[in-house]
Order: C-alpha cells, then sequence, then structure tokens
C-alpha cells in the first residue's frame, strides 16, 4: 500500500498518518508542496506542545511568502524532523517520507476526524 | 476584468503558474523561481513585461512638460538615450517610477508601471493644462519582453540585432525579422535588452526566441524571479520600496536627483529641502544573521525601539543568504554594518545594514 492511500487530508493541505505506535505524523500534501514552490524555510514547534485542531503549529516559507501550517487533529507534538528544518528542500522532493513535518500524541477525539479527507477525495476536492 | 497578455495562452502551456498581479493574469514561475532566478545570473532568461504601460508624449512643449512632472532635467537627455525618473506629487511623494526615453525632437516614450497606470496618465493630464503637448497612452498596442543575463547580447545578436548600443539607449531594430523598439535595460541588475513589439508580432517574435534561445539556455521566467532579482540589485518595487508617502531622496535615489536644474517641478522644494537638510526615514538594505526571511510589513527594532518596517524580503538564491530593504529612521548609529532587528512572528532577529546593491550589477557584454 502506498503512503497516499494511508494518509488523511485536511482542506488546509495537511495530511496526517497513523504509526503502528498509536502516534500520528503530520505533514503537507504534494499538492501543498507543490502549489508553495521552492522551500527555503521551515520553523517547526518544540517537542511537548500542545496544539488544538486548526491552530498553527508551524510556518513553511516559499521564495514568495511566508504561509502558516495547521494542525488537522488536536495534539501533543512528540517528535520533530530536524533533517527537514536543516534541509527545507527536501519537501519539494517528499513531503511524506523523508519531508514529514512532526509526530504528535493525539489529544483530541475521534469526532475531530470526521472532515478530513482520504487522498482521493482530497484529490477530487482539488478540481 | 483580469486582463491578458497577448502570450497569457503560450505562458499557460509552458506550465506557468499564473497570478493576479496589477490587474493582469501573469506568469508567477514556470518551474522554480530558484531554477528561474539562476538561469538568468548564468545564462539569459525571457520575461513578458506586457503590462507595463507605454506612454508616448510628443508635441511642442513635450520638454517643458517632462521637466514639470518628473526631477530629472530631460534637456540633457540625448536623442535615443534613456533616463530613470520618478513622477513625484506637489509633496515629493512618488506616484509612480519611470522610464523616459528620447525618440525624437520633441517625441518621447514613458514607460510605467502596471498598476499605475492610469494614476500616471490623469497626473499628466492635469500637469498638460495649458502646455501644447499630446500624452498618447498605447499600452493596450504593444507589448513588452525583456531578455536578460549574461549570454543576452550574444544571444540577440545571432536574431540580427545589432548590439553594439550603450546601456540606456533604445533604437528602432529588427529582431528575427520583425520590426521592433530595443532597449538595452533591465530590471534585473544583468545586462540585457527590453523589446518593444506592436501586439500582433508578439506571440512570433516569443517563438522565435525560445526556439533560437535554446543553444543559449533560454528559459521563460516568471514574476517570482523578476522579483528576487531586482531584489538582489537593490531596484525598488513601486507599491512595496516606493509610494506616495516616499520621496525620491528618502528612497535612496539621490544619485538620480539633478541638484541644479532650473525648471520647476512638482515637489521641488521639499526634495530640494531633504537634499539640503536631510531625511527623517532612509532605505537600507538588510541581510538577516539567520535562517529567517523578513517580509514586506515586518517592523525593524533597534536598542528594543521600533525604528521602521521591511518594504520587500526575500531569499537570495545568488548569495544564499537572506536579503530585505527597510525604511529606517535616520538615525546616526544607523549605518553599514548596525546590527537591527527584524520581528518575525513575535520574535527579533538580528539583521546587518549591508551596502546597496547586494549583487553587484553587471557590466554590459561587448561583442
Amino acid at each position: 500500500m502506498s503512503i497516499t492511500e494511508k494518509i488523511l487530508c485536511s482542506k488546509t493541505h495537511e495530511y496526517i498518518l497513523e504509526n503502528n505506535d498509536g502516534t500520528f505524523t503530520v505533514g503537507l500534501t504534494d499538492y501543498a508542496v507543490e502549489q508553495l514552490g521552492d522551500i527555503v524555510f521551515l520553523e517547526l514547534p518544540e517537542v511537548g506542545t500542545e496544539f488544538q485542531k486548526t491552530e498553527t503549529f508551524a510556518t513553511v516559507e516559499s521564495v514568495k511568502a511566508a504561509s502558516e501550517i495547521y494542525m488537522p487533529i488536536s495534539g501533543t507534538i512528540v517528535e520533530v524532523n530536524e533533517a527537514v528544518t536543516e534541509a527545507p528542500e527536501t519537501l519539494n522532493e517528499d513531503s511524506y517520507e523523508k519531508g514529514w513535518l512532526v509526530k504528535i500524541e493525539k489529544t483530541g477525539t475521534d469526532i475531530e476526524f470526521s472532515d478530513l479527507m482520504d487522498y482521493a477525495d482530497y484529490k477530487e476536492e482539488l478540481e | 476584468m483580469t486582463k491578458q497578455t497577448f502570450l497569457h495562452d503560450k505562458h499557460v502551456a509552458l506550465g506557468a503558474r499564473m497570478v493576479d498581479f496589477a490587474g493582469w493574469h501573469m506568469p508567477v514561475q514556470y518551474t522554480s523561481i530558484i531554477e528561474e532566478h539562476k538561469t538568468v545570473r548564468e545564462a539569459v532568461g525571457i520575461f513578458d513585461v506586457s503590462h507595463m504601460g507605454e506612454v508616448f508624449v510628443s508635441g511642442k512643449d513635450s520638454l517643458k512638460f517632462l521637466n514639470k512632472i518628473v526631477p530629472q532635467d530631460i534637456s540633457k537627455l540625448q536623442y535615443e538615450k534613456a533616463v530613470y525618473c520618478q513622477l513625484p506629487n506637489k509633496n515629493g511623494g512618488l506616484i509612480d517610477d519611470l522610464i523616459i526615453y528620447k525618440l525624437g525632437l520633441e517625441d518621447y516614450l514613458i514607460i510605467c508601471n502596471a498598476s499605475r497606470v492610469d494614476e500616471d496618465v490623469n497626473w499628466m493630464s492635469l500637469n498638460a493644462k495649458g502646455l501644447d503637448v499630446k500624452i498618447d497612452n498605447q499600452s493596450h498596442n504593444y507589448s513588452l519582453l525583456a531578455i536578460q543575463g549574461p549570454k543576452a547580447a550574444e544571444f540577440l545578436a545571432t536574431l540580427g540585432l545589432n548590439v553594439n548600443q550603450n546601456s540606456f539607449s533604445i533604437k528602432p531594430a529588427i529582431v528575427a525579422g520583425i520590426k521592433l523598439y530595443a532597449s538595452r535595460t533591465g530590471y534585473t541588475g544583468e545586462d540585457g535588452f527590453e523589446l518593444m513589439v506592436e501586439n500582433d508580432y508578439v506571440e512570433e517574435l516569443f517563438d522565435k526566441i525560445m526556439d533560437a534561445g535554446k543553444a543559449f539556455g533560454i528559459k521563460p521566467i516568471g514574476l517570482g524571479a523578476r522579483d528576487t532579482l531586482r531584489l538582489e540589485a537593490a531596484l525598488h518595487l513601486y507599491g512595496n520600496d516606493l509610494d506616495e508617502n516616499t520621496t525620491p531622496i528618502e528612497a535612496g535615489l539621490s544619485w538620480s536627483v539633478p541638484k541644479d536644474k532650473d525648471a520647476d517641478y512638482n515637489g521641488k522644494d521639499v526634495i530640494m529641502n531633504q537634499v539640503k537638510n536631510g531625511v527623517e526615514k532612509k532605505l537600507v538594505a538588510l541581510q538577516m544573521l539567520d535562517k529567517n526571511i523578513a517580509r514586506h510589513g515586518y517592523d525593524v527594532y533597534y536598542n528594543g525601539e521600533k525604528i521602521g518596517v521591511v518594504t520587500s524580503g526575500a531569499v537570495s538564491p545568488t548569495l544564499g543568504v537572506n536579503i530585505a530593504l527597510a525604511y529606517v529612521k535616520n538615525l546616526e548609529n544607523i549605518c553599514i554594518d548596525s546590527v537591527v532587528q527584524v520581528m518575525i512572528r513575535e520574535k527579533l532577529h538580528d539583521a546587518k545594514i549591508v551596502k546597496k546593491p547586494f549583487v553587484t550589477k553587471r557590466n554590459i557584454v561587448k561583442i
């Protein structure tokens, strides 16, 4: 199963992926990354910070502009992808395997998943 | 209604991402801003800048008229030469910045910013009252292509252009069999030409340039790279770095303002007073000392006090650092090498004041 078959996407172009240990990986969809163009800077939160669903948790900057990244579900940051802050252009190559942003522990209820879409629906929504 | 240039469909076919800019649907990038930027610095790129305005000025009083609306001394402008000008209001604030070309004894061409054509023409008409002058806005009839980069001259020579032409000069020319005006100007800090051609011929011209340019590595360049290129060259962008509340002296354009011009012009008292007595705010070039990027509208601090605001900021693909232009209070200790701070997402980040331009302008290439 490819990674896009396992993710859920938000309308604001973030994805979540449930890991085997019960944490969730959060990142930007390939569509988001393509729209941003050359990514040159990424600011990620510190481990231990808690965010509510739809709250800004990170900032991504392309050559043109700074954009905020929102939490697809509520959670506490348990891991940050330091490699991608060192080399933000990684995101342009691959925003799923290498270019993930943070891992979180879910703090909300499952009702928060109700407005997330699987990748096929998300792609359809874009058209 | 968003306007389209005559090359709009070609940009879309080339895979450009289109955005609305100054009322026009324009390509912001084709592949990657950084890649396009490097193409212009290392080889040659082509820009569709047909959104810009072309206004012809003619008549017995055309010189008198132009001398009334710009601080520059147009009586010193020679035939087939160009001069960078500003269009001040009565307070010395800038309605636009312009290039004025002398095409004949009483004939001039003004290139203005797309977003300002209407304001410019209105202002010019007001100032033309009682003068024997014709202001002819031909923006809808002309397209403008900029061919920029160190290989621009060598490449255009292969299309029949006599590239033995000085910087800031304009000549009627034939390129790839098409009649046009070729001007050795640009907005990138590189050597290059701008080709002004009637709309009906621009598609053919674009195709021929793209085809012949393959051998020189030519690529189409969007407005995104145009912005980073001009910022590295510390060239002002109207609406960001220049506006109706900013004088040319505050904007660091004193070099372009003659101190001995006899003729009276709009805003002369304010501008000359600033030349004599100094300014309260000044435009400085900033280099960020960390990886953060200062953007338009971010505040600038010094010793915990707000002293100004960023007007343009981006990465510098050439230098690999982040750069910005900002207006700051004209304090004595704010000078080259001073460290100030930029407020970015509620945190202060150090930036050093550096010399303008960030990237040295390249001399014209002699073939």
